[in-house]
């Protein structure tokens, strides 16, 4: 239950970053076209709206599988074969999550002592780059589920986005029209 | 020594499956560690500046939600007729038609295999029952196909901009020709195989179904218009071109064709409706439907569709922008540039050796994985031989869509083979011919500087600059 309502959650913020940083720039056309005016804000934020989205999407489409990778060479392999290189390298990516994790950590407390604010919006330097602590975290722990269900479970490796299987919907689409007429 | 420990660590982890953005990170990181002064800290800001300092990359984003909003079969069967309309009565119009078609989805849509999903499940029947042989019908699509990324907007020379820091409204303005020219020389070679086929054509349908089918596929027309007008007329960046296009997409997408969303199928006019009614209850319609946009299914599907494509794309550019910090620190490129020019290569070698060097990638990586770890490599040594970065950056492009149809990771093939239900083998033969054609062109690309940069040139000129 928890984890249903934090699913939909996770995936109503990214949505809600996404169209809010769309109509946010839309608004700066308008205003600039239509009334000769701007934002002074509104560049610093969509920027940091998108680095945010970007951070917390990046755990939420490794569970998802839409990211790309290569796994021509792990399918030349039987289950097993299989098992042991992907483990191997979700341990690399841990390894990864951890030090930038650790570089984060540093750079945050530093930019809490200073405590600056960003240039154009009254909000400290250390909250705005904070996704980089939230977002890695979140990475790191779907990584080592993943890792755990590859040793114990019945996983085999990464997933992958595959973009002509995602292009076939259309052609599905259309198809099923046809039947209906 | 940094170089050889740098390429061994990237491509050790992609081929354990890791995702790319996760190898190229883990790569540049390690090197970084172990072969300079940097803390880990300036590491993890220069991350996050990828993100939030390139007003550029957002365009991104924009882009992948307004083609997901219109890339449905709904636009493909609009502009089909559209494209019928005006080349149809002409030997081989069919398959000509199918190549506008192409081209104009492409634009539209920015994605290569979405283009021939659309075009080709629709039109392959077609072509096969007014007496092309299917194989003809398949190779035509799937070449015509990988205009997606050549023809502007395009998100892949969006990441190119992004990898170089090449002017991305440049690179918009760049493809243009090529990629007018491109669909040209197909429609030609349509043309005479036609003609020695004695393939039937279809009778010239009159102005009128012109005009009618031009004014329903006026709503993806107009996209293309409103991006392509702003960015080379100078009045928006490319970034809010694209925002705009985004709204503008939804809107057509909901309220205009009805594709989807809450009064999905609702028509414009009912049987017998006067104007002034039609006005009123359309008016009414949009205006009581609007806040239900917010919670459709529908149409939160489409939007997180874009941001999961969105994310992939920008955190591989953001891990990417790490790599390209390593290479540029420890000086990689300006250390083969030197071997190069050594050697004695002249830039026609050169771009031999990167042709050669991007078609055997393009086989095993997808295009915009290609152009984040090859750019910052091809770049600076291309710059230092005196070949135009937009050049550069086009040349790129065209590999990457000979990339699409080439096994094992030919996107346009398995797409080919999935809506027409042959085998990959088969569909590989039915391209190969066309292929011919794109590998002319590409020659054409790289040794006329001149098709690419004409455009830019012009209106830097008009401009004033």
């Amino acid at each position: 239950m928890f984890l249903r309502v934090f699913n939909r959650l996770e995936e109503a913020i990214i949505c809600i970053l996404i169209v809010s940083t769309t109509l946010l720039v839309f608004l700066d056309v308008v205003m600039r076209f239509g009334f000769n005016a701007g934002f002074l804000w509104s560049q610093e934020l969509t920027l940091h709206m998108s680095g945010w989205f970007v951070l917390l999407g990046a755990s939420y489409c490794l569970k998802q599988g839409s990211h790309i990778g290569m796994d021509a060479f792990v399918n030349l392999f039987p289950v097993g074969g299989r098992k042991i290189l992907s483990g191997i390298g979700c341990v690399l990516a841990l390894v990864y999550c951890g030090l930038i994790l650790y570089g984060s950590w540093i750079y945050l407390k530093k930019m809490h002592m200073i405590g600056i604010d960003l240039e154009d919006i009254p909000v400290p330097a250390w909250a705005a780059h904070s996704i980089l602590l939230i977002g890695f975290s979140f990475l790191a722990i779907r990584i080592f589920i993943l890792l755990w269900s590859i040793i114990f479970g019945d996983v085999e490796g990464f997933k992958h986005a595959d973009e002509a299987k995602e292009s076939m919907q259309i052609a599905e689409e259309l198809s099923k029209e046809e039947n209906m007429i | 020594m940094t170089t050889a420990g740098l390429f061994i660590l990237l491509f050790g982890c992609m081929l354990l499956g890791m995702p790319i953005a996760l190898a190229l990170g883990l790569s540049s990181i390690a090197t970084i560690l172990m072969f300079s002064n940097d803390s880990l800290a300036s590491i993890a800001l220069k991350l996050f500046e990828a993100l939030s300092e390139h007003y550029t990359l957002l365009a991104i984003p924009f882009f992948i939600l307004s083609s997901q909003f219109l890339s449905t079969g709904g636009v493909a069967k609009r502009i089909i007729r559209f494209a019928l309309s005006i080349v149809g009565h002409i030997s081989g119009g069919i398959a000509m038609a199918s190549v506008l078609a192409c081209m104009i989805f492409a634009a539209v849509s920015g994605s290569s295999p979405a283009t021939v999903a659309a075009i080709g499940s629709i039109v392959i029947v077609g072509m096969v029952k007014a007496g092309y042989p299917e194989s003809i019908a398949v190779g035509v699509i799937a070449n015509a196909g990988t205009l997606g990324i050549l023809i502007p907007p395009s998100i892949v020379m969006l990441v190119y901009a992004a990898a170089t820091e090449v002017s991305a409204a440049r690179m918009f303005m760049a493809g243009f020709i090529p990629g007018i020219m491109m669909g040209l020389m197909l429609m030609v070679v349509i043309y005479f195989v036609a003609k020695i086929k004695k393939i039937p054509c279809q009778p010239w349908a009159g102005f009128s179904e012109v005009v009618t089918a031009g004014w329903s596929a006026l709503g993806g027309l107009m996209l293309i218009i409103i991006v392509l007008g702003s960015i080379y007329g100078g009045i928006a960046s490319p970034t809010e071109a694209a925002a705009v296009s985004a709204v503008y997409a939804f809107l057509v997408a909901v309220f205009g064709y009805r594709d989807m969303g809450p009064i999905k199928q609702v028509p414009w006019r009912k049987e017998g409706e006067g104007t002034g009614a039609m006005v009123g209850r359309n008016s009414w319609l949009i205006f009581s439907n609007f806040h239900k946009c917010i919670y459709d299914k529908e149409i939160n599907k489409v939007v997180l569709d874009a941001a999961k494509v969105s994310i992939m794309l920008l955190f591989i550019i953001a891990n990417a922008m790490l790599f390209a910090h390593v290479l540029t620190t420890e000086r990689i490129p300006h250390f083969l540039a030197s071997i190069i020019v050594e050697l004695g290569l002249s830039p026609w070698m050169f771009l031999i050796v990167v042709n050669l060097l991007l078609l055997a990638a393009g086989n095993f990586m997808e295009p915009s994985a290609i152009l984040l770890i090859m750019a910052p490599i091809l770049f600076p040594i291309a710059t230092q031989l005196g070949i135009d970065p937009i050049h550069l950056g086009i040349i790129m492009v065209v590999n990457m869509e000979i990339g699409m149809l080439t096994p094992p990771v030919g996107l346009n093939l398995f797409v080919a083979s999935g809506i027409t239900g042959n085998s990959m083998g088969w569909v590989i033969k039915a391209c190969l011919p066309w292929l011919g054609v794109l590998l002319v062109f590409l020659i054409l690309i790289t040794y006329i500087p001149q098709i690419s940069l004409f455009l830019p040139e012009l209106i830097d000129k008009i401009q004033g600059y």
